[in-house]
């Protein structure tokens, strides 16, 4: 049985999880000075993540309720982050913050992507039958 | 956690080697795959291309309904191309607008030829589309305006891949003159060795995307096959392969010829293709 609410966060915070490790790759390769040249390729790559990111991040982050927790940091990092080369230039002190706010909405959006494979799991083991039939059987008894 | 449909073709022929469990004879292939679909064993692959998945869904909302379905996508050709390389796929879906969409289906259709490709247009005013759909062979699905229209076109289009599933195959014989493995040995490599060594006979490659024959003769390649593809494209094909087995049976002569080319030419060919695909991965 697949529920096709569940389905679409999935799919929603999956392909928000794949952009932000796209920018958190450009980023880490943004800060290693042991690596001086940064292509127009690269930049071009940073500037579409955050394109997408910057177009979807409140619509998937309301479809996850989510928008309140996490859409502050989740805009720090995009108005810090301007390109490959801007990362590079950041202050310390700018980069660790950067590197703390990525973390939090990594780590909210990965938790939130378990717990709804987690779901799905539960429903794929059950039939529409078993699914209804558990409701009724849970149903609170009214109080009379 | 289901069985993918590709990981089931690779189990095949381990178990048809010298175990009491024969897949072919009585049953037939259709009807294995249904059945474990029934069972939930086996899960299909679909590759979708959509360059704003989020947004623009309605397709991927109705492929997420479908039971054993495992959907990845990908935003752009070059990401499309890289998961290509890295994954099996049973199909790829292409969504978006009509032109771009052919355009990035034909540019695919070059470098894997035996991948199902199927492009999904808004309706009505597309007879030149269609016209070059038909000579890359790639599949054009109406979008339309009913929800149920769309869902049964795509139902039709994963259930037409199971159909499309790879032949059965034999186990393998101790008497093969050349057993291997492709992780260790590209397939240019052992045809480049069998072909110096003016080798006749036939090369079998067995991977997750299916199996393939290729027949020497006198250290030329004379016939190439892949379930429909034949010739250079079904030795193209084969040049990509990561994975998988092959083996050598010295001696077997195609009757049929569908390679005319020297040897050298096709290995030339080839390995440029091959860069080439991979420079699709870094530029788009």
């Amino acid at each position: 049985m697949r529920d096709k609410a569940l389905e679409t966060k999935l799919r929603l915070v999956t392909l928000q999880l794949e952009n932000w490790k796209k920018l958190h790759d450009l980023i880490t390769y943004g800060l290693d000075k042991a690596k001086p040249i940064i292509s127009t390729e690269q930049e071009r790559q940073f500037t579409d993540v955050r394109g997408n990111l910057l177009q979807e991040i409140e619509y998937v982050l309301r479809e996850l309720n989510l928008l309140s927790e996490v859409s502050g940091k989740a805009m720090s990092v995009l108005q810090r982050g301007v390109s490959v080369r801007g990362v590079r230039d950041l202050p310390d002190a700018e980069v660790r913050r950067l590197e703390t706010d990525w973390n939090s909405v990594f780590t909210k959006l990965g938790l939130v992507q378990g717990q709804l494979k987690a779901r799905r799991k539960e429903l794929a083991e059950q039939t529409v039958f078993n699914f209804y039939w558990k409701r009724v059987l849970q149903r609170p008894a009214t109080a009379h | 956690m289901p069985l993918r449909l590709s990981t089931f073709r690779n189990l095949r022929p381990a178990l048809s080697g010298g175990d009491s469990l024969q897949w072919t004879g009585n049953i037939g292939q259709a009807s294995c795959y249904s059945l474990f679909h029934f069972l939930g064993i086996v899960e299909t692959r679909v590759l979708a291309v959509n360059a704003d998945p989020v947004f623009q869904d309605r397709a991927l909302a109705i492929l997420d309904q479908i039971e054993h379905l495992e959907t990845h996508i990908v935003r752009n050709l070059s990401e499309a191309v890289q998961a290509l390389l890295e994954e099996n796929f049973d199909g790829l879906l292409i969504e978006g607008e009509a032109a771009l969409s052919l355009e990035q289906a034909t540019n695919l259709r070059q470098h894997f030829p035996s991948l199902r490709i199927a492009c999904l247009l808004p309706r009505g005013g597309r007879s030149e589309i269609a016209r070059t759909a038909r000579e890359q062979n790639i599949e054009l699905l109406s979008i339309g305006w009913s929800e149920f229209g769309l869902r049964s076109t795509l139902t039709g289009f994963v259930r037409s891949l199971d159909a499309h599933a790879g032949t059965a195959a034999e186990g393998i014989d101790p008497c093969h003159s050349l057993i291997g493995n492709l992780n260790q040995f590209s397939a240019a490599e052992i045809l480049q060795m069998s072909c110096l060594s003016q080798r006749s006979g036939r090369f079998t490659f067995k991977s997750g995307r299916g199996n393939s024959e290729i027949y020497l003769q006198q250290g030329s390649v004379r016939h190439a096959v892949f379930g429909s593809v034949e010739g250079e494209a079904a030795v193209a094909e084969i040049f990509r392969w990561r994975q998988g087995r092959f083996y050598f049976e010295e001696g077997i002569i195609s009757q049929e010829q569908t390679v005319n080319r020297p040897w050298a030419h096709l290995l030339i060919d080839n390995l440029q293709k091959l860069d080439e695909t991979l420079e699709l991965v870094s530029v788009q």
